[in-house]
């Protein structure tokens, strides 16, 4: 199968599966208990208003045109009002986007960064101590909670440490000065003051001033996020890599490519290595919901303004259209994801595209 | 003229596994003269492969080569150590063990190569087939760049994970040149490989098996070495294909008159390709001579008892009737290939508890004894001294009694895969060389 | 079904290294622990109390914890710190830490267990059927298979929450029921509609694994002898491709028990679990003291640790023992 083909095979896989998806969360707001047009009106509503609303938005119509009528909507890009905030969800979820992209980012950066050489020293040293070392730390990173994490990651910098301004998160505004650990109080730079920025505008910073400045403010507050989530895949690609290259090493191709002298840095790295993370990297796209489920805790723990915090709140005030466009966006980088490595798979592994 | 290019003198290599100390090859002599084919044969579990390996220097723990010395015989090699490892020469002879890695690792591939038994699984599957040729030419430019100077040769060798980095990033710094995939075409179609220059870019999977071990010989020739060592070449392959690749070998040996190491199970394979013979049991040589000697001459019931097992000789390689290769089976030699662990091993002929003539005298580890025929016939058996003698035989069950049966035990390794499978001393003797058909 | 050869491994798995022993301490540990709660625990786990400044009990004050009680000027502080009365202390609500931590490890055991029997009830048979049939059946069942793993689970879980209510299953105790102890709760609720959340959650690891090994053994001989004597798809997938599936379904119900459990902490955490006698749900009551009584998150969490921990060193050594193929650590 050529590879333009197999890609269509697969998109037309994906657009089933968010098909499915938006098709569960119909079925799921059908049976939610709670009358919709309750929840989008203020308390005390009158009687007349709440049937105006129903008509409008065709909740008197029988559940399969309601049904319809939704994925009509949802095809033509139209996501429809929040109940809350009476905000388009279009706009709500893609302003949160960026947020929870540099948090997912990061994090994958700092796994890979650190679980490949960790793992490929696991497993060229095998019953060292480097390699029980490794072992024990992706044990610990694959059974520790990201939000005990976090919280311990502030507990440990916040308050044992005492770093007076927020090295975490973005509205850890100062542990000392505030009794309650979660204020409300809006996405604050302290002890500037200033409304801290993305990597990108951080970056125009940089290219137009030449000041570090706010990136060094951005990455202050990633690094404990980043950090909280990047530790369980951290661990799982260790854990890997580890198990991939020990397997991967005792192939007679490894000792082929040895007996003709190959040097030893090539056969570990351009034979060995590369063949292990041809796996690893299929694990790690069936593991994506696994790093967004971690995002959306991970957000809540540091209140980080990404879309897992936004769909936190949705789900608290049963926000049901905020709820679908979060859904509904988490499902596209799922399967978009997952077509990304299938692609990658594909051009690593030439065996593959012969099936 | 003949001059001994490959001198392993009480060579031991041993496995340190959960179970205990294999002793995978033992005190080992061999001497290999250049341009010449030497076969070493024998069951599986013989200690054939760890032999290569350790010639190779591709033993790797937890096996350990505990003891003897290798010397290879290379004057330029000899100059171009001699100011930084004196105590490594010895004449025109340079000792191998006392090198260090990076100095014997810059000799593979250049000055040893090796084939092996298994060509799909000896090929990367992930990289096209041209471009791990393409690297094994690349190995003998670098080194062959400034032949004199070790230093040279070992540090073009170094490759460093920067240089792979960087690499990605310059194309101009890649490991493999334009010239050495130019010559990886040549090559394939020096080993009768049809549309080389597309086949150099296709993958592993898909070749034929034959055309694999093709390729894998082709590699092996890269960078032009002196021993070529060939581990079951054919022994994965169909019959047919099997004769063809003896062939080319055969062609390419005359033409380039390298000197090859054949191990094989196969005698049909010795008779068809080599000069001298070993017949390896339990990691000793326990015969050795010239083809003459070892098939019309032999003293050893071993090898009586693999001649035995495989009557039909001359047709050994080329023989298609794949029945008569079933029925030469029936007369496999009786018992199980020995037990290899140290604390299950006497100090006795290896072979006596399955030896049809084992007597008395057996029971002591015999010396290698001259044997008749030309003057390299020698033998580990000590029918070459004496005729065999019913009153001193053994009784049958003598080896039974006095202790378990050996062999059936098995002696896992403690790492599968770093072990060579071949090498397991446990299976039955009428499964030899790991056959694949 | 558990061959020598099978048993022989494990045995030499076990031997050769410390990991799967301590995994079996750890376990059994946490299962004492969890089974023996009323006997251990020192104070009724969801019995709240507040204390003055020398550490006197107040009598119960028998309403709820809210925020502005906790931060309210009036009742200080009903945290108190690790004493000889407590060991552990106490948390917002006047309940003892180390009682909590005792009770804790029964919900998360509790369901880890029947979420991971759930999963294997929903996803082997999904499994099976799709890899011994192949074709389109294979392909639908393997479309709702993606779809759930792209469906987040708090999503569901809230929605299902909403819809069946939290559903607590009553677990009665029953070493208070033989009248052992007094003053302990006779029955502990576990979280029903996570435990369900928990299985449609991760049945598609089962179904994937069930899969593939259905696919390896449909086209064994033995399979299609049986198919040609006439033998039933129904026989044929009990009797043959069952029974052969099992060692890697296994290994991985091991490994889903350790995400179940940190499944459950997560949805607790995050106040999607209806149940307040729970390890996550108490870090998240200890998040708002973190600064001033940082035991009370710090206790429930290491219990987490150390369940999971325990649970994943076990599953490490089925599958080196019994070395299945599982795409993906079915995580």
């Amino acid at each position: 199968m050529s590879m333009a083909k197999f890609l269509v095979r697969r998109l037309l896989q994906g657009i089933v599966v968010i098909w499915g998806v938006v098709t569960i969360m119909f079925g799921l707001r059908a049976v939610a208990p709670g009358d919709p047009a309750n929840l989008m009106l203020a308390e005390g509503a009158t009687q007349e208003l709440v049937e105006q609303v129903r008509r409008e938005e065709g909740l008197d119509e029988p559940v399969y045109v309601q049904y319809l009528d939704y994925v009509r909507e949802l095809v033509t890009g139209d996501f429809g009002y929040s109940w809350q905030s009476n905000r388009e969800v279009e706009a709500m979820v893609i302003e949160r986007i960026p947020a929870t992209i540099e948090l997912t980012i990061a994090a994958t950066i700092v796994a890979l960064v650190i679980a490949i050489p960790l793992g490929v020293i696991s497993a060229t040293r095998r019953n060292e101590p480097a390699d029980y070392g490794a072992t024990m730390f992706s044990l610990l990173g694959i059974s520790t909670p990201n939000f005990w994490l976090g919280l311990m990651l502030i507990l440990v910098f916040g308050v044992w440490f005492g770093i007076p301004y927020p090295t975490f998160g973005l509205s850890w505004v100062s542990l000392a000065s505030i009794s309650v650990p979660f204020p409300s109080v809006g996405f604050y730079d302290f002890p500037t003051g200033r409304r801290p920025v993305g990597f990108g505008e951080a970056v125009r910073t940089l290219v137009r001033y030449g000041s570090v400045y706010d990136l060094l403010v951005w990455l202050k507050h990633i690094a404990l996020p980043a950090l909280t989530l990047g530790t369980y895949f951290t661990a799982l690609i260790t854990r890997l890599t580890r198990s991939g290259m020990v397997d991967e090493l005792g192939k007679p191709y490894v000792t082929a490519s040895q007996a003709k002298g190959l040097p030893s840095v090539l056969v570990r790295y351009k034979h060995v290595l590369r063949n292990t993370m041809i796996p690893v990297i299929t694990v790690l796209g069936l593991q994506m919901g696994t790093l967004m489920g971690g995002a959306v805790i991970t957000e809540t723990v540091f209140n980080w303004p990404g879309l897992g915090l936004r769909l936190i709140d949705a789900l608290g005030t049963r926000d049901w259209p905020l709820m679908q466009g979060i859904v509904v966006f988490i499902a596209i980088a799922f399967v978009t994801i997952n077509i990304a490595v299938d692609a990658v798979y594909n051009y690593l592994d030439p065996r593959v595209s012969e099936q | 003229m003949t001059e001994e290019i490959l001198r392993v003198s009480d060579l031991s290599t041993r496995y340190f596994t959960q179970e205990g100390q294999v002793n995978a090859v033992s005190s080992l002599d061999l001497e290999i003269e250049r341009g010449e084919v030497f076969g070493i044969v024998g069951e599986s579990g013989s200690g054939k492969s760890v032999t290569a390996r350790s010639v190779m220097d591709l033993i790797e723990p937890p096996g350990e080569i505990t003891d003897g010395e290798i010397r290879y015989r290379n004057p330029d090699l000899v100059e171009a150590i001699a100011d930084d490892h004196p105590n490594a020469i010895d004449g025109e002879f340079v000792k191998l063990l006392e090198l260090p890695d990076d100095v014997r690792r810059s000799l593979r591939g250049t000055s040893f190569s090796m084939i092996f038994q298994d060509p799909e699984s000896s090929f990367n599957p992930t990289l096209t087939v041209g471009e791990q040729l393409a690297e094994a030419v690349e190995v003998q430019r670098r080194a062959s760049a400034t032949p004199r100077s070790t230093r040279a040769r070992t540090e073009s060798a170094e490759y460093s994970l920067g240089s792979l980095l960087l690499s990605n990033v310059f194309p101009s710094r890649r490991y493999v040149s334009e010239e050495s995939r130019d010559r990886a075409i040549e090559l394939l179609e020096l080993v009768g490989i049809p549309d080389p220059v597309e086949r150099a870019d296709e993958y592993p999977h898909e070749y034929s098996g034959g055309m694999l071990q093709r390729a894998m010989i082709a590699q092996a020739l890269a960078g032009e070495p002196d021993v070529l060592i060939a581990d079951e070449p054919t022994t994965a392959l169909d019959v047919t294909i099997q004769a063809q690749i003896l062939d080319l070998l055969d062609d390419l040996q005359r033409e380039t008159g390298m000197t090859i190491l054949l191990i094989t199970h196969n005698l049909g394979v010795i008779a068809r390709m080599c000069d001298r013979v070993g017949v390896m049991y339990a990691g000793e040589i326990v015969e050795r001579g010239t083809l003459e000697d070892v098939f019309d001459e032999q003293i050893h019931p071993y090898t009586a008892g693999l001649l035995g097992s495989v009557p039909d000789l001359e047709g050994g390689a080329t023989r298609r009737d794949a029945d008569r290769r079933t029925a030469d089976r029936l007369q496999p030699i009786p018992g199980n290939v020995p037990s290899l662990l140290d604390h299950e091993m006497d100090d006795r002929c290896q072979f006596a508890d399955r030896c049809p003539k084992a007597m008395t005298a057996c029971l002591e580890h015999p010396p290698e004894y001259p044997a008749g025929g030309s003057d390299a016939h020698r033998a580990r058996c000590v029918l070459a001294e004496r005729e065999y003698d019913e009153d001193a035989a053994l009784s049958d069950g003598y080896f039974d009694e006095s202790k378990r049966p050996v062999g059936d035990e098995h002696a896992e390794p403690a790492e599968p895969g770093t072990e060579p499978p071949e090498e397991r001393p446990q299976q039955p003797a009428e499964n030899t060389g790991g056959e694949r058909q | 079904m558990i061959s020598d050869r099978i048993r022989s491994n494990l045995w030499q798995t076990f031997r050769k290294s410390l990991l799967p022993k301590l995994g079996l301490v750890l376990l059994a540990s946490i299962v004492f622990m969890a089974v023996f709660a009323p006997v251990l625990a020192t104070h009724n786990p969801t019995r709240t109390g507040y204390y003055d400044e020398q550490g006197a009990e107040y009598p119960p004050l028998g309403y709820e914890y809210t925020t502005s009680v906790a931060d309210d000027g009036d009742i200080a502080d009903v945290t108190v710190e690790p004493t000889t009365e407590h060991v552990l202390g106490t948390n917002n609500v006047g309940q003892d830490v180390y009682s909590r931590f005792l009770y804790g490890a029964r919900v998360s055991l509790l369901v880890g267990l029947l979420g991971t029997a759930l999963a294997v009830v929903i996803g082997v048979p999904i499994g099976l059927v799709a890899g011994y049939y192949g074709g389109r059946v294979d392909d639908g069942l393997m479309r709702i298979a993606d779809t759930m793993l792209a469906f987040p689970a708090l999503v569901l879980a809230l929605a299902l929450i909403g819809v069946f209510g939290e559903s607590p299953i009553y677990v009665p105790d029953p070493i208070v029921a033989v009248g052992l102890v007094d003053g302990m709760p006779d029955r502990i609720p576990i979280p029903g509609t996570v435990t369900i959340v928990a299985g449609l959650v991760t049945w598609v690891w089962f179904a994937r694994v069930a899969r593939g090994e259905a696919l390896s053994i449909r086209s064994e001989e033995y399979v299609k002898a049986a198919r040609s004597f006439g033998t039933s798809d129904r026989a044929i997938l009990l009797k043959h491709v069952l029974p052969n599936s099992l060692t890697p379904i296994i290994v991985l119900a091991t490994i889903q028990v350790a995400v179940i459990i940190l499944l459950e902490a997560s949805l607790a955490y995050l106040g999607f679990s209806g149940t307040t006698l729970s390890w996550g749900y108490e870090i998240e009551r200890g998040q708002d003291v973190l600064r001033t009584r940082p035991w009370v998150a710090m206790v429930p969490g290491i219990g987490i640790v150390l369940a999971v921990i325990s649970v994943n060193l076990l599953g490490d050594w089925l599958r080196d023992a019994l070395d299945p193929n599982i795409e993906g650590e079915g995580r």
